[in-house]
């Protein structure tokens, strides 16, 4: 806790991550450009997009695995470039890569000599509550076992940040049930912050209270699920000269609008929370965070919402 | 007091840690590469003790007869069988570099390990030294114990051995420091397009590609690692006589204003001594090889080889602190 980069002056202890201007340019184009965003300490965060959205791309600069073409990224206020980040995070990657011909007992070892903040117990309890054998080799163990070894490493690293690419893609619905048990039981217990990247979002929707929304490598989305759902409504109704109903327009954003015959629905948001849309020949229905999401992916020049709590500050702000 | 915790903190640590020597990233080092490194230990165990057997009759022998060039067919009668074995010595270097150099990060890389083990609080330089550093120790020390067997098998009787040929066949490439830097140059060379490609296989190909690349370029450099002896004698007679345990490199022609022509030139000519005097050729030259070159011969080599492993190393270890493989 003496550690001035815990807490530092500028309160950037109490943020996770923090990233601004992050871009990473590869032969083919950027795959992630400009993004800026922060995400509060102790958050169970979702990192949602279709394929190739960068999400990957994220995950790897954040764990040092890509290096960054534009701007900074820091964890816990240390920036991704310092090797001293290693210890804070914690990845699993979408493969969930372990040695195949060690045993669970070599794994867990591995974990213990390459990490000096090394949990055994916990380690441990997470691999016995699997029922898994400590001497069977990881090359005979099933998906879901392995997931769990690499669930114990993970957390027997005793990170402030767990970050998991496509953490249930390969799961069948009982392991992944017992798994996402397990990461939130143990996230809870040691106020770990989680970012879990996935392009399916239900499977994500019930453990998170918060999001992070990426397409085509720029930040459509961020801020609390909490805050982000109340600021859209769905709206439908007849159409006016075929188009969107001009006080509707101008009342709120328009996040995206489908028209089908005389009819129309739109996904709209009003940019302070709480505000009233005008009535009108039109139907409101609170949307699902599902609606939400699915109408940014379709719309790709919908303006972005970044609510406040994940908006970083600049510099201006800051002075 | 005090004393007392810090015991129980080393007591702690030492229970938490488990046994064996080997801690960090050493261990793991160790345990990825155990069975090549037991192989290895068990070649080298194996290649002593037959060098080891095999000396005390060579001494026999050398005691009996004489380390001299008269009792060669004698001894190759003896011992030839015993020493063609130990020419697959020379094999070592390129099968390091394929089984263990292609393999070490490319299998990482390959089954995505390289993510797993690059984000554990390790920095990513003081892996790749210990992951390209400890297997090339292990080289180092394995192959300087198989040189030494070797070549204290082979030095009593080394006018023997191959006739007395030390240059020629493989006896140069496998006594002395050659054979350790050759392992070290190909096994890194091999780690490093192994880093490059990626895979596994793919790694392996072009390893045996550069190993027979380097035998050829090493056949080359071999002969010019030092300037031969020479003899002169007048065009009219033969070539002039080398000493006997010499051996013979080349032979030219010399004309009086100093040029040199093949040995061959006037074979064919139907008059030779009137082809000679035709081309003006006043000398006969021989160049050779004598065996206190061979140390010399053999450093200069090694000083080449050693100093093309540490550029190999030290753009490995580069290449990942830029970038992340």
């Amino acid at each position: 806790m003496s550690d001035p980069t815990e807490q530092g002056a500028d309160g950037s202890g109490d943020w996770a991550v923090e990233a601004r201007g992050l871009g990473k340019k590869y032969r083919r184009g950027w795959a992630l450009r400009d993004v800026s965003f922060r995400v509060p300490a102790g958050r169970i965060c979702a990192l949602v997009g279709p394929n190739g959205a960068g999400k990957s791309t994220f995950l790897g600069s954040a764990t040092r695995l890509v290096r960054p073409t534009a701007g900074t990224l820091e964890l816990f206020g240390v920036p991704v470039t310092d090797p001293a980040v290693l210890s804070r995070f914690a990845f699993l990657a979408q493969d969930k890569p372990l040695y195949k011909r060690f045993s669970v007992a070599d794994t867990l070892r591995m974990g213990r000599e390459l990490n000096p903040d090394w949990d055994q117990a916990a380690a441990e309890r997470i691999v016995r509550s699997g029922d898994i054998d400590r001497n069977a080799k990881i090359g005979t163990l099933s998906g879901g076992q392995r997931t769990r070894v690499a669930f114990a490493l993970a957390f027997g690293k005793r990170p402030q940040l767990l970050m998991l690419d496509e953490p249930m893609a390969d799961l069948d619905p009982l392991a992944r049930h017992e798994l996402s048990g397990l990461l939130l039981a143990e996230a809870a217990e040691h106020g770990t912050t989680v970012i879990m990247a996935s392009h399916v979002l239900p499977e994500l929707e019930d453990m998170c209270d918060f999001l992070l929304v990426l397409t085509g490598g720029r930040l459509r989305m961020a801020g609390d699920t909490d805050a982000l759902l109340p600021a859209h409504t769905l709206v439908t109704g007849a159409t006016q000269d075929g188009a969107l109903p001009r006080e509707l327009a101008a009342a709120c954003t328009v996040v995206e609008n489908r028209v089908s015959g005389r009819q129309f629905t739109a996904l709209v948001r009003t940019e302070t929370p709480g505000a009233r849309l005008p009535d009108g020949p039109w139907e409101t229905v609170p949307p699902g965070l599902e609606d939400v999401l699915l109408g940014y992916l379709r719309a790709a020049d919908a303006p972005p919402l970044i609510t406040a709590a994940a908006r970083p500050e600049t510099h201006l702000e800051a002075a | 007091m005090s004393a007392l915790t810090v015991t129980r903190k080393t007591a702690d640590a030492s229970a938490r840690t488990g046994g064996g020597l080997l801690h960090g990233l050493p261990w793991l080092v160790w345990r990825r590469n155990r069975t090549a490194f037991l192989l290895l230990a068990a070649v080298t165990v194996v290649v002593c003790a037959y060098c080891l057997y095999h000396r005390a009759g060579v001494l026999d022998f050398v005691a009996k007869y004489a380390n001299d060039s008269r009792y060669a067919e004698k001894f190759d009668e003896a011992y030839k069988p015993v020493f063609d074995k130990l020419y697959a010595l020379s094999l070592l270097p390129p099968l390091l570099g394929l089984f263990l150099g292609a393999p070490l990060i490319a299998g990482e890389q390959e089954h995505g390990t390289v993510r797993l083990i690059t984000t554990q609080s390790v920095a990513r330089t003081r892996w790749i030294s210990a992951t390209v550093l400890l297997p090339l120790l292990v080289v180092l020390v394995c192959t300087t114990l198989m040189s030494l067997a070797f070549t204290a098998l082979w030095s009593p009787a080394d006018r023997l051995v191959n006739y007395g040929d030390w240059l020629g066949g493989t006896i140069f490439d496998i006594t002395g420091p050659v054979p350790v830097a050759m392992a070290l140059l190909l096994t890194s060379c091999g780690i490093a397009v192994g880093m490059l490609i990626r895979r596994v296989v793919p790694a392996m190909v072009v390893s045996l590609v550069i190993s027979v690349g380097t035998s050829v370029a090493w056949g080359w450099l071999r002969v010019h690692l030092t300037s031969p002896r020479t003899r002169t004698g007048p065009a009219s007679g033969d070539f002039p006589a080398i000493p006997d345990s010499a051996i013979n490199h080349d032979q030219w022609l010399g004309t009086s204003d100093g040029h040199l022509l093949g040995y061959g030139t006037c074979v064919d000519a139907k008059k030779e001594a009137a082809c000679l005097a035709d081309k003006d050729i006043v000398h006969k030259i021989i160049e050779f090889f004598t065996r206190d070159q061979m140390p010399v011969m053999q450093w200069r080599g090694t000083a080449v080889l050693l100093t093309l492993t540490v550029l190999v190393v030290a753009f490995i270890v580069q290449w990942t602190r830029r970038r992340p493989l």
